[in-house]
């Protein structure tokens, strides 16, 4: 199978003129249908590295294919790659105008396109929040907004900054499950089999979407630092000393052990006995008593 | 209402005012119908540029207000009063026969180039900003001193209704050139419409989204200072409409600039076609200066505006 997504030899950098390499020697291969989790400490290279997976910044060295090609430039990029930033102002627009925002370029929104919105919109839960302006929603209804732009032109690949940031319980949980829904592999979906275990039930408002545009199969890069949602991705990929410190299951990689090393800090793993999700703690630092 | 259903209210208003603009003058009402010499060869083509004036200064607000992502730039922000002030007046001082519109197309656009020569580099509207400020100052500064320093007193009073704006009396076939710009310049800014939509969520999300960032930002840029120094040529500095127009149209119909285009550009040629006919016949005979009509209309209505929008 074509990777969604495959990073050889990749060195990215920060700063436009004359930039600075975070990381190199990057390899990374993603499936459709996969999720990956990029962990690692404030400039580690997380958003640098999703950056150039976006195609918004060249990498310094090494090369990337997106679904086996290069990413086009113009009109047809949406199609190969859905991309969510960090730190998008709140915009005037409806979620409507928003979602429409996300289709391709190339051709005037028809009938099917209408659909394409409708459809990301019903998925992203937002049907009754329609015609809302983004202003006025809620960090979690503004951020499934994003997220259904992303989504609305059906790319293979799905690239999350941070998506789960300052967002409450329920807004997390949302996007937990919206994430879900987008890379649950088609047959399951389509045998009506429950959504994994791992994210709890999907809330009420996301409908089975078996016949609209949005298929299923679409691989995720999540860049977070929120370890509850890394553990429910398929493999995590640590990033430390600018490299790619370690690659592989959630359950290997986000060991107190090696989070120690690559966070520089002291945390505690709370399994849940239910099977479900782990849950972290940060260890307080111990204070020294003065004698 | 619907942003369609706006548009097409405002080109029926906008019909209106002309109509309204042609009968008013100086020497009293004349009733359309009949076609005077004076009807025809004076106030028609007067309206006709009174519109083309207002139409491309708020276009070009459009075109600066995407491309700054500041809701508060107008045209003139990157220097270009600074760069048309200082050309018309140096124009009126050494050839004082010659009329001084080339002169300020040229001295805005000159500006322009320099602010964006300064702040070349990464992009940043910040930087763009600020230049713009620095070289509008130090050329109003040197618009000034030729004011003062020039010999011929007859200067300033020249001077003094050209930087407050004056349509004079155009020949109707000196409106053909400006009309074909204008058009050409809005009509290529309304086929970008949805690319400057995504423009507007930031450069990084408008690249993501499929945008040629970079070369959408030279053309707006382009169109925006084109479309100014046609004005300018036109009319001299004809305030607050490039920034008024766009803002009452983003108020009546949303974001899009597919509709926000039209509207503001019927909106800016509604507002300086009603502001001419005041300047000609509140004082009659005496005429007022077009742009000092159109800040003492566009600054109450403005914030009036902002008024509504803290309420």
């Amino acid at each position: 199978m074509t990777p969604a997504l495959a990073a050889s030899g990749l060195a990215v950098g920060r700063g436009r003129s004359a930039p600075v390499a975070v990381l190199s020697g990057v390899d990374l291969a993603i499936q459709p249908g996969e999720r990956v989790a990029l962990v690692g400490r404030n400039g580690a290279g997380k958003t640098t590295l999703l950056r150039a997976f976006a195609g918004l910044d060249r990498p310094l060295a090494g090369e990337i294919r997106w679904a086996g090609g290069g990413l086009p430039h113009g009109a047809a990029r949406v199609r190969r790659v859905g991309v969510l930033l960090q730190g998008e102002p709140a915009s005037p627009f409806t979620v409507r105008a928003l979602v429409t925002l996300g289709l391709a370029l190339d051709r005037p929104p028809g009938p099917r396109e209408q659909d394409a919105v409708d459809a990301a919109i019903a998925l992203a839960g937002l049907g009754a929040l329609a015609e809302r302006r983004c202003a006025q929603l809620s960090g979690g209804e503004a951020q499934r907004a994003l997220i259904a732009r992303a989504l609305v032109a059906a790319p293979p690949l799905l690239v999350l900054d941070e998506p789960t940031n300052h967002l409450d319980p329920a807004g997390r949980a949302m996007i937990e499950a919206l994430i879900d829904q987008v890379c649950s592999p088609i047959t399951a979906r389509s045998r009506g089999e429950p959504a994994d275990h791992r994210t709890g039930p999907l809330p009420a408002q996301l409908p089975d979407h078996r016949t609209g545009p949005l298929s299923g199969g679409v691989a995720v890069v999540i860049a977070t630092h929120d370890l509850a949602l890394a553990a429910t991705c398929d493999r995590v990929a640590l990033l430390a000393d600018g490299r790619l410190a370690a690659l592989g299951p959630p359950g290997e990689i986000l060991t107190p052990a090696r989070l120690a090393d690559a966070l520089g800090a002291q945390i505690r793993r709370i399994d849940d006995p239910d099977g479900g999700p782990p849950a972290f703690r940060i260890a307080r630092p111990r204070r020294e008593v003065a004698a | 209402m619907t942003p369609r259903a706006v548009i097409v209210a405002a080109a029926i208003v906008c019909i209106a005012a002309a109509a309204l603009a042609i009968c008013a003058g100086s020497t009293g009402w004349r009733a359309p119908w009949a076609w005077t010499a004076m009807v025809g060869e004076l106030r028609a083509p007067r309206v006709a540029l009174a519109g083309l004036v207002g139409a491309a200064l708020a276009v070009a607000g459009v075109a600066m207000q995407a491309v700054l992502h500041n809701d508060l730039a107008d045209p003139y922000v990157l220097g270009l009063s600074g760069g048309a002030s200082a050309g018309a007046v140096a124009s009126l001082a050494l050839w004082p026969g010659l009329p001084p519109g080339p002169a300020a197309a040229a001295g805005a656009t000159g500006a322009a180039l320099v602010v964006r020569g300064l702040a070349a580099g990464p992009y940043d509207p910040t930087r763009l900003l600020l230049a713009g400020v620095a070289v509008g100052s130090i050329l109003a500064s040197a618009t000034g001193m030729i004011l003062v320093l020039a010999p011929a007193s007859q200067l300033l009073r020249s001077a003094t209704s050209w930087l407050f704006g004056g349509l004079g009396t155009p020949h109707a076939s000196a409106l053909i050139a400006p009309a074909i710009a204008v058009t050409a310049g809005t009509a290529w800014l309304w086929s970008q419409a949805s690319r400057i939509d995504r423009l507007t969520l930031g450069d990084d999300a408008a690249a993501a989204l499929g945008v040629a960032v970079t070369r959408l930002r030279h053309g707006l840029l382009a169109i925006a200072v084109a479309l100014t120094a046609i004005a300018v040529a036109a009319a001299g500095l004809v305030g607050f409409v490039g920034l008024i127009a766009p803002h009452a149209a983003r108020r009546l119909v949303g974001p899009c600039h597919r509709h926000l285009i039209v509207l503001s550009a019927l909106l800016g040629a509604l507002l300086v076609m009603a502001a001419d006919a005041v300047a000609r016949t509140a004082f009659a005979p005496r005429e007022l200066p077009v742009g000092l009509v159109t800040a003492s209309i566009g600054g109450p209505a403005f914030l009036w505006q902002l008024r509504r929008g803290a309420a």
